[in-house]
């Protein structure tokens, strides 16, 4: 095959679309894996901040102390370099595959997340995000609602009881708060009427008015709780209860598979926060310029316009990422049963008669609309 | 092109696991999920009959069957848990006291 | 081609996940292949233009049914499968052998004929220009199908209690649990 065959077949539509993906993917497998160092050193500087003390300043390069931002890639190292302990009697197959539960959810999530607008590429119209669908929204559940797996058979497969008990609540909590977490989100649906999370964009335009948590404020309170209680973060982390069940579900990894349950828990917790941003803080739209005035201040180029609203999106998700690391050196700790009868008892409900109220309110707006 | 002969097949495989897995695995467990098992053979059947029939009925019975799976799997398990209280195994093997 | 090959990859999944599932001695592991078997007949679902029923598939099915039955193999904590002689007696030879003639039967009639249906009006194109599967199987389900929607919903509840009620703990009078004696 000759060299203009090869370019003929390179730039053929499949041919342009299977690349664009891989691209994509690409792109977005790499910044998931720099926010845990980042996140990392966050969480340890910014308590330190609060806490009028200093925290890790002097992992550095050639006598620079880079303000600690090498303590991650220290640390990520010491892991990778530890050695791996495996328990006796622990199940091997289910051991070795709990991480990896984890870890898949929470890339594939962050692959269903619109980054952009589409742009056209050689005359392809092309999507900033790996995976779209135009049920984008149940997709993005449905996968997360197998992020359970990783803590249930971590815990299982550990053949310790402490850890199996740690698992068991922390598993109880999650499928507990998926309910509310969806619930909070269905409203936006029926505002928006439509799954698809980039048309969803479109909708709430550049202005703040019209962003989806003026439409849905209580959605947005329900949702920034139940956030917490998927990613068993404070104050929703008795499951890793660092004072009480030891690591509770993942304490008998260590090394390598510490690292990837470390890392799925900061990649869902950038993807639920990537989420947030992008229902109800307007995604990629970069505030009070509408997406054809942008195209126009950058001269046409669109990759530059979708540049803009990507770092938009990352800046939207980096606050809600520091409203993760604040919340959690500012509260204390919910007990199990608090917990469990706060999303029960307190966050289904709401979210039900939010819905309620919603649907109603909407189905009487455009009912008044038509006629 | 993939014909709806090529799906059925593929259900009737899943269905046969499932029954086999019902008739001989001696765990309550296994047997409820070797039911749920046959019930995504049927589902399958539904959608690709609703494919090619170019009718949607079939996706709503598919929504249906799973809510109707998701309850029997409900109350299956709480049976379950109280048997094991009851009698402290799960084995099919022994508990037989209907039998005569 | 590409729509054989997604199906025959799916389909070797799901062949191969559901052997394991009967064949495992681990009810964990056995719950675990039944993930993946959900997993692929979704997949299977979406190559089928099914989106909305391949989403709450894996949100109902693999995320929160076997989710379920996870928490209770654990909570009964139960061992693996003590896989002793294998003990058939006469009847379930001929169950196994009954089960097996009739999947050969049913697949050499499918493989022999050809199914003829009336073809309605809802093809795929169609559905794309409707709104999209999930829009149009909404309407489908609100309007032809709303009786049975309400009684799956009272379905639901009913079932949600009964489990609640049939797993509580016995109590004695002065309201603390105990244990009934294994029987």
């Amino acid at each position: 095959m000759g060299l203009n065959e090869l370019i003929a077949l390179l730039s053929s539509d499949t041919a342009i679309q299977i690349i664009a993906s891989v691209v994509k993917i690409l792109i977005i497998l790499v910044l998931c894996l720099q926010v845990p160092p980042l996140m990392v050193w966050a969480e340890r500087r910014a308590p330190a901040m609060m806490q009028r003390r200093k925290g890790p300043n002097r992992v550095g390069l050639f006598k620079f102390r880079l303000y600690g931002l090498l303590q991650s890639a220290a640390d990520a190292i010491k892991l990778i370099f530890k050695e791996e302990v495996v328990p006796r009697g622990a199940n091997k197959v289910v051991y070795h595959i709990a991480p990896i539960f984890g870890v898949f959810t929470a890339l594939v999530v962050a692959c269903a997340i619109p980054y952009g607008n589409d742009l056209t590429v050689f005359g392809q119209k092309i999507s900033l995000s790996p995976i779209r669908l135009d049920v984008g929204f149940l997709f993005i559940f449905a996968i997360s609602s197998l992020a359970v797996y990783a803590v249930t058979l971590a815990g299982w497969a550990s053949n310790n009881k402490y850890s199996l008990l740690g698992s068991l609540r922390a598993s109880a909590q999650m499928i507990s708060y998926e309910i509310p977490l969806g619930m909070s989100l269905i409203p936006l649906v029926v505002i928006f009427g439509t799954l698809d999370l980039n048309k969803m964009v479109i909708a709430q335009s550049a202005y703040p008015w019209s962003w989806g948590i003026v439409k849905a404020p209580i959605s947005f309170l329900l949702f920034l709780v139940c956030m917490f209680a998927e990613t068993n973060r404070a104050p929703f982390d008795l499951a890793e209860g660092e004072s009480e069940l030891v690591a509770g579900f993942h304490t008998e990894f260590n090394s390598a598979k510490f690292a990837a349950f470390f890392l799925s828990e900061y990649v869902a917790m950038f993807v639920l926060s990537a989420l947030a941003a992008t229902v109800f803080f307007g995604g990629w739209q970069t505030p009070f310029i509408p997406y054809d005035t942008l195209l126009g201040l950058v001269g046409g180029m669109e990759w530059l316009a979708a540049l803009a609203g990507f770092i938009c999106l990352i800046i939207k998700a980096a606050f809600f990422l520091w409203v993760y690391i604040w919340v959690r050196w500012t509260l204390p700790r919910f007990r199990y049963d608090q917990l469990m009868s706060l999303g029960w008892k307190f966050m289904l409900p709401v979210g039900l008669v939010n819905l309620l109220v919603t649907t109603l309110v909407v189905a009487f707006i455009e009912h008044a609309g038509r006629n | 092109m993939v014909s709806i002969d090529h799906y059925l097949v593929l259900a009737t495989f899943m269905f046969l696991c499932g029954t086999l897995g019902v008739l001989f695995r001696r765990n309550l467990l296994m047997v409820l999920m070797s039911i749920e098992l046959m019930l995504n053979a049927v589902n399958l059947v539904f959608v690709s009959g609703s494919r090619m029939l170019g009718n949607l009925d079939g996706q709503v019975m598919v929504f249906f069957i799973i809510t109707v799976a998701a309850c029997e799997a409900g109350v299956g398990l709480a049976m379950v848990i109280a048997l094991f209280r009851r009698y402290g195994t799960v084995d099919t093997n022994f508990l037989r006291i209907l039998r005569g | 081609m590409t729509q054989e090959l997604v199906f025959l990859a799916f389909a070797a999944l799901i062949a191969l996940c559901s052997m394991m599932v009967i064949l495992s001695r681990n009810a964990v592991v056995s719950a675990i292949y039944l993930v993946g078997d959900l997993f692929s007949l979704a997949g299977l679902y979406a190559s089928m233009d099914a989106h909305f029923v391949a989403a709450i598939q894996v949100l109902v099915y693999a995320g929160a049914i076997v989710v379920l039955f996870m928490f209770v193999i654990m909570l009964l904590n139960l061992g693996p499968d003590q896989r002793q002689h294998l003990q058939v007696s006469a009847p379930e030879v001929g169950v196994l052998a009954l089960t097996i003639i009739g999947f050969l039967v049913v697949g050499g009639m499918l493989l022999l004929g050809q199914p003829t249906g009336v073809t309605g009006p809802l093809t795929a194109e169609a559905i794309e220009n409707a709104g999209g599967n999930t829009y149009t199987v909404g309407m489908v389900l609100f309007t032809k199908y709303l009786w049975p929607f309400e009684l799956a919903s009272m379905l639901i509840l009913l079932a949600i209690i009964a489990a609640i009620v049939i797993a509580k703990k016995e109590q004695n009078k002065d309201g603390d649990t105990r244990r009934l004696a294994h029987g």
